[in-house]
C-alpha cells in the first residue's frame, strides 16, 4: 500500500516540478530574446542617427 | 501562536524586500527556500497516520491552491486600478498575475486527482469545491484568450471587469470547502475556533512551502511584467525606427 502510494507521491511532486521549471525557462528565454532584441533595435537607431 | 504569526508577518513583507532585489538574489534565495521546503516535507514532517506517505501531496497541493488566490487577488486589484487609472502598467500586472495564476490552478487541478485516487478511490468528484476550482480555471484561461490581442484597450477593459468579477469564485471556493459536506475535506489549517489540525512539524513544514511559493510567485511575476515591458518598449523603438527612415 504504501509503496503504491509511493508513486502517487512521485507523480504529484514531479508534475509541480516539471511545470514550474519549464515555465520559468520559457519565461526567462523569452526575456533574454526580447532584452537583446531591444539592444539590436537601440544600436541601430544610434546608427541611423550617426550617419 | 506567536511563532505563527512571526512565519506570517515574515512571509508578508519579505516579498517586499525581495521584488526591489536583483534576480541573481532572488534565485538564490528562492532556490534555498525550496530546498529547505523539500527537506522538511520529505524528511522532517511525519508521515500522517491515516493517509500514510501520500498526504505529503498536502504540503504543494495547499500552498499553490493558496498562491493561485493570492494570485487572483492580484488580478482582482490589479485590474481595479487599470479600470480607475487606465495605466498600462496596473493592465501588464494584471495578465502577468492572471498567467501565474493559472499555472498554479492547473497544478492543484493536476494534484488534487493525484491526491484523491488513492485516499477516495476516484481521480475526480463533482463536487462543488472541485467544479468551483475548475470553473476558476475556465474563468482566467478565458480571460488568457481575451488577452492574446494584448494591445487592443476594449479587450484590457473587458478582461479587467472578467478579472474582477471572476475573483467572486475565490472566496466561493474557501466557502465550499468549510460549509459544503463534500468528498474534499474540511480545512485542516486553520480549523473552527481558531485551532489547527496540523502538528506543528507539519505546520512548519506547510508555511515554509507556502513561503517558498509565494516568493516564487513574485519572482515569476517580476519577469512576466519585465517580458511585457521589454515587448512594449520594442514596439515604441520600431516606430521609432520607421519615424527615422521615412522621415
Amino acid at each position: 500500500m504504501q509503496v503504491k502510494n509511493f508513486w502517487y507521491l512521485f507523480a504529484a511532486y514531479s508534475t509541480i516540478w516539471t511545470a514550474l521549471c519549464v515555465y520559468m525557462i520559457r519565461l526567462s528565454q523569452k526575456n533574454k530574446a526580447l532584452q537583446a532584441e531591444l539592444r539590436d533595435l537601440r544600436a541601430q537607431i544610434e546608427r541611423v542617427l550617426a550617419k | 501562536m506567536r511563532i505563527l504569526g512571526t512565519m506570517l508577518l515574515f512571509f508578508i513583507v519579505f516579498p517586499l524586500v525581495f521584488v526591489r532585489r536583483n534576480s541573481l538574489f532572488q534565485i538564490t534565495i528562492m532556490y534555498i527556500t525550496m530546498i529547505v521546503a523539500i527537506f522538511l516535507v520529505f524528511i522532517y514532517a511525519p508521515t500522517e497516520k491515516v493517509q500514510g506517505i501520500v498526504q505529503k501531496i498536502f504540503y504543494f497541493h495547499v500552498s499553490s491552491a493558496v498562491t493561485m488566490s493570492f494570485a487572483f487577488f492580484v488580478v482582482f486589484i490589479a485590474s481595479i486600478m487599470y479600470l480607475w487609472k487606465n495605466s498600462d502598467w496596473w493592465d501588464a500586472v494584471a495578465l502577468s498575475a492572471a498567467e501565474i495564476g493559472v499555472v498554479f490552478c492547473t497544478l492543484v487541478l493536476i494534484t488534487g486527482p493525484i491526491w484523491a485516487r488513492p485516499i477516495w478511490g476516484t481521480w475526480w468528484s463533482w463536487d462543488p469545491t472541485l467544479t468551483l476550482s475548475l470553473v476558476l480555471w475556465l474563468i482566467y484561461v478565458a480571460y488568457l484568450m481575451l488577452r492574446i490581442d494584448a494591445h487592443d484597450s476594449k479587450r484590457a477593459r473587458f478582461a479587467a471587469i472578467l478579472g474582477i468579477v471572476g475573483f467572486v469564485d475565490v472566496p466561493l471556493i474557501l466557502w465550499s470547502v468549510e460549509k459544503w459536506r463534500t468528498l474534499h475535506p474540511k480545512p485542516v489549517l486553520i480549523q473552527e475556533g481558531g485551532t489547527t489540525g496540523l502538528t506543528s512539524a507539519m505546520l512548519l513544514t506547510f508555511m515554509v512551502c507556502l513561503g517558498a511559493f509565494l516568493l516564487l510567485f513574485f519572482y515569476l511575476l517580476r519577469e512576466r511584467i519585465s517580458v511585457l515591458q521589454s515587448r512594449h518598449a520594442l514596439e515604441v523603438l520600431r516606430h521609432e525606427i520607421d519615424e527615422i527612415l521615412a522621415g
